[in-house]
């Protein structure tokens, strides 16, 4: 079992990321920055329509518009029909983007409009049109243990209620795209905003049949993707047939409409759920009918969540809606099942007249096993006693308590979940050169998590070198296979064999030049930039280096068991306040406590807690896509009435590392997902905790909280 | 392209929204409106000095803009926007197209001192006009990119030239003052973050504005 050093130089501390000042300056060049020689501009026609059958198509207008250089069908008249708008259709390739657009807009396009469905509620109505073949729901088996039934009739309280989850999408901040460059008749070169570059790759392969070693796909940096960005998709390959088409290279890039409507997008979730416990607080069973839409796609979800109970069914039916399709988005299924749970969880807390923060405690697992021989129940009860002094949970009251003048104060909290945990399969190439340079290689990539820093740290500390020194060269599909950035799966399945291939190149340098140090091999050491004999400074890293001569160190780093591990939990806890007249939420702190193993830079890691909190207070706050059902198109495609928060919405944050020599000793996991599950479910708490009165919709936006206030006062 | 054949260079279509988001923003409100009211009456006088009227502009338009203190020229249309002119153009990539609306600060740039909106700012209404964008900004210490760097105030970086750009500008308006964190909050509400970065930018900014009043 290979092990991290015991003391440590770099790991763990905070250090800034290696391509921060290139990204703050404006000069990281990202995917949509490139422009070949020559570059066209590629724009995307896409169906105005939720559901249409194409009967005629033609090209030809775009074809005659100046500076138009290709023009591609993606739709086949009297066969395509359109299930979503923003369905592609066809794409333009013209010498500017103004051109291609008008272009796009001269295509002529005839529909055969039919009747859509693109709500929930619209989907399952009764006398609603079949606007699926296979009809427009899907229900599945329930899922059962012990005799929930029977054990129900034996609680002493019980609540029922039905919450709701609106969809969301990923508005990644760069859009869905790539820009191809054919190098020749067989061989293209593809800039791609993605979280694959293999991915990508394997798509060019697979579509125009060229030999995998003539595609080369690169993503120096990129704007963001939170899981929907890892094929070359609809547009990525169109953008490739135009560049082909036209003999020239093509960016493609889709529009921030396009990007709401196509991008992908977190399925919904509705869950009519009964739980019941005894008086003294244990669960004894869940009844639970859920469904919830991804487009024509998944949107199944993990419950019970987090909480033991002994007795449970569950159901879920797949509602189906002529809306673009769902994609994995940060922590796929647990914020859904997180909120729900969380939310009955409090509701039947607040019954029974407990202590929510007791009650939460009480229903743990007794055991809850994770890698590493961790019990996680106890790692629970640690993480909850530091979350509640940080949050200041003395303060906490019943419902109802919030203050007397309308805005009212509340207290909430929630736990999550991630399994996490790497592939053992990925390889990192390590190369020193004679001039004293170090370069790392693989085909992984950093979308903002820091990846390319926490290898050159790893790096770093093997060799006794800052930083700084140390060159992570990552997002080319061409170098050692790497991981997709999903998951949380990037850090521990890159860390190990970036470690591994240190360490080989340290020890074949010491090989290499312990002859002429007339020393033993195990008597050389590397720190501050110096190489040890016998704890003696002896040489300079250059100097060193320069007696590889004309060869430098080639090797290749491969998993090794014993640096990374999987499972992980967290809390989070949430002060609010509700205007009881308006409607409005403000919140005025958030309190996270996450686990993730062994930190390698703290920095960034605290970086990506902050951002799983911010992305959670959009969800439980403001996020929504609003479908308008008579017209079938979505209302909000754009960033103003879509909301995301600004920065007067973001309240004191603080971030609490579980980092401890025993979640140290468990090695690497990663920390995307986890710390965006939980905040708005213990929102959606502290909101019911402050006015007395659960609202059930997320998100928690005024007219939400207004209809819940009504609904409790008989008025809606 | 009927709609696009009589756009005229006017000195203000493109920013005043701009100028309306930020002014309609509580922070430091008296400052910023003064500026831009004499901005706007500069501009009236300009206007109506003019010897020959608005100028009407169609079809491929050749046009020189000064980008940090380089004159770059180009052909443009009219209707491009001075956001697609940099960056499809003249490959000045630094400020991003996200949400091309004015909504989310991402393509920001600071035209004649004041911060604008480059996604619906004309390229051509920027003729004769001081251009700055994050390219050209100081990256030594003591600069506004070198305090996001060490604060990680950006994680996938597509939103962070426009919070650089737009906490420049906040900055360089407030000389000599050390904001506070409420002061920074408000200065940096016209710019949206996906990662959720925001409380790195909070610090960023705070300890570039400390070290630029030391300066």
């Amino acid at each position: 079992m290979a092990s991290w050093p015991e003391s440590t130089r770099l790991i763990g501390k905070s250090i800034p990321r290696l391509d921060g000042l290139a990204k703050a300056s404006g000069r990281a060049k990202y995917p949509s920055d490139i422009r070949p020689e020559g570059m066209l501009f590629g724009v995307l026609l896409t169906s105005p329509h939720a559901n249409a059958k194409v009967k005629a198509l033609d090209l030809e207008p775009a074809r005659a518009m100046p500076g138009v250089k290709g023009v591609i069908a993606l739709a086949t008249a009297g066969e395509t029909n359109v299930i979503y708008q923003g369905q592609e259709i066809a794409a333009v390739a013209a010498e500017t983007e103004e051109k291609a657009r008008d272009a796009a807009r001269a295509i002529k396009v005839e529909y055969e409009v039919l009747p859509h469905v693109v709500t929930e509620r619209q989907s399952t109505a009764e006398g609603a049109p079949k606007a699926f073949a296979a009809g427009n729901s899907r229900p599945g088996r329930a899922q059962t243990a012990g005799k929930p039934d029977e054990a129900m009739k034996g609680a002493d309280a019980t609540i029922e209620a039905t919450y709701e989850l609106p969809v969301i999408t990923h508005v990644c901040l760069e859009p869905h795209g790539l820009t191809a460059e054919w190098k020749g008749p067989d061989s293209i070169t593809v800039y791609a905003s993605t979280q694959s570059v293999m991915g990508v790759a394997n798509d060019m392969v697979e579509t125009f049949g060229v030999d995998a070693s003539k595609v080369k796909v690169l993503t120096e940096v990129m704007g963001g993707g939170f899981g929907s960005k890892f094929n070359a998709d609809v547009w990525g390959i169109a953008a490739a047939k135009l560049a082909k088409e036209a003999g020239r290279p093509v960016r493609m890039f889709l529009d921030r409409a396009q990007e709401h409507l196509i991008g992908g997008n977190r399925p919904s979730a509705k869950a009519t759920i009964q739980l019941g416990a005894t008086k003294d607080g244990k669960l004894v069973a869940m009844t639970a009918e859920t469904s919830g839409t991804g487009g024509r796609g998944g949107s199944n979800f993990p419950l019970p969540y987090v909480y033991h109970v002994p007795d449970r069914t569950r159901s879920h039916t797949e509602v189906f809606v002529n809306c673009g399709g769902s994609r994995a988005m940060r922590a796929p299924g647990h914020p859904q099942g997180c909120a729900v749970m969380e939310a009955a969880m409090d509701d039947l807390a607040h019954k029974l007249g407990i202590n929510p923060l007791e009650f939460r405690l009480k229903n743990l697992a007794e055991t809850d096993m994770v890698a590493g021989g961790i019990n996680r129940t106890e790692i629970y009860h640690e993480q909850v006693r530091r979350g509640a002094e940080l949050i200041g949970w003395g303060r906490w009251k019943p419902r109802g308590q919030g203050g007397d003048g309308p805005v009212k104060r509340g207290l909430g909290m929630a736990l999550h979940q991630w399994g996490g945990g790497g592939a053992q399969d990925k390889q990192v190439a390590c190369i020193v050169n004679p001039d004293g340079s170090v370069e790392l290689r693989s085909a992984t990539q950093d979308i903002g998590t820091g990846a390319r820093t926490i290898l050159a740290i790893i790096a770093a500390e093997v060799f006794g070198l800052e930083v700084g020194r140390i060159r992570s060269n990552i997002g080319d599909s061409t170098f050692p296979p790497g991981q997709s950035s999903g998951g949380s799966t990037t850090s521990p399945s890159m860390a190990p064999p970036c470690f591994d291939a240190a360490v080989k190149a340290r020890d074949e340098l010491f090989r290499r030049i312990a002859p002429g140090l007339e020393a033993a091999v195990e008597d050389l050491a590397l720190k501050d930039g110096q190489v040890l004999v016998k704890g003696e400074a002896r040489l300079t890293w250059e100097q060193a280096c320069r007696k590889l001569g004309m060869m430098p160190i080639n090797v290749v780093g491969v998993f090794a068991q014993g640096l990374s591990s999987t499972g992980v939990g967290g809390c989070q806890f949430a002060e609010v306040t509700v205007d009881v007249e308006t409607g409005v939420v403000r919140l005025k702190k958030i309190v996270a406590v996450q686990d993730t193993g062994l930190i390698l830079d703290m920095l960034t890691w605290r970086s990506q807690v902050y951002g799983g909190v911010i992305g959670g207070l959009n969800y439980g706050l403001f996020e929504e896509r609003i479908m308008d059902e008579p017209t079938g198109v979505m209302l909000n495609p754009d960033m103003e009435m879509y909301k995301l928060a600004g920065a007067t919405d973001i309240p004191e944050i603080v971030v609490e590392a579980h980092d401890t020599p025993e979640m140290r000793a468990r090695g690497v996991i990663g920390v995307g997902e986890p710390p965006t599950i939980s905040t708005a479910a213990a929102i959606g708490n502290a909101v019911a905790n402050a006015i007395g009165v659960r609202v059930p919709k997320w998100p928690m936006s005024p007219m939400n909280v207004l209809d819940a206030l009504a609904a409790a006062e008989g008025k809606a | 392209m009927a709609e696009h054949e009589n756009g005229t260079s006017t000195g203000r279509g493109g920013h005043s929204r701009r100028r309306f988001l930020r002014g309609s923003g509580l922070a430091a409100a008296s400052a910023v409106l003064t500026s831009q009211a004499n901005v706007a009456l500069d501009e009236a006088k300009a206007e109506a000095q003019a010897p020959d009227g608005p100028e009407a502009l169609s079809g491929d338009v050749t046009l020189t803009l000064q980008v940090d203190g380089r004159e770059l020229s180009c052909v443009v249309e009219p209707r491009s926007t001075l956001l697609d002119t940099l960056r499809n153009r003249l490959d000045v990539t630094g400020p991003k197209r996200v949400c091309d609306r004015a909504s989310c600060g991402a393509c920001t740039v600071i035209v004649d001192g004041d911060a604008v909106y480059s996604c619906t700012t004309l390229a051509v209404s920027c003729k004769g006009k001081a251009i700055e964008t994050v390219e050209g900004f100081e990256t030594g210490e003591g600069g506004v990119p070198h305090a996001f760097h060490q604060h990680d105030a950006l994680m996938c970086g597509y939103c962070t030239p426009g919070f650089v750009t737009a906490c420049k500008a906040f900055l360089d308006a407030n000389p000599g003052k050390e904001p506070t964190l409420e002061d920074v909050k408000r200065g940096l509400d016209g710019n949206i973050c996906r990662c959720g970065t925001y409380i790195g930018v909070f610090e960023a900014a705070l300890a570039a504005a400390k070290t630029m009043k030391g300066a």
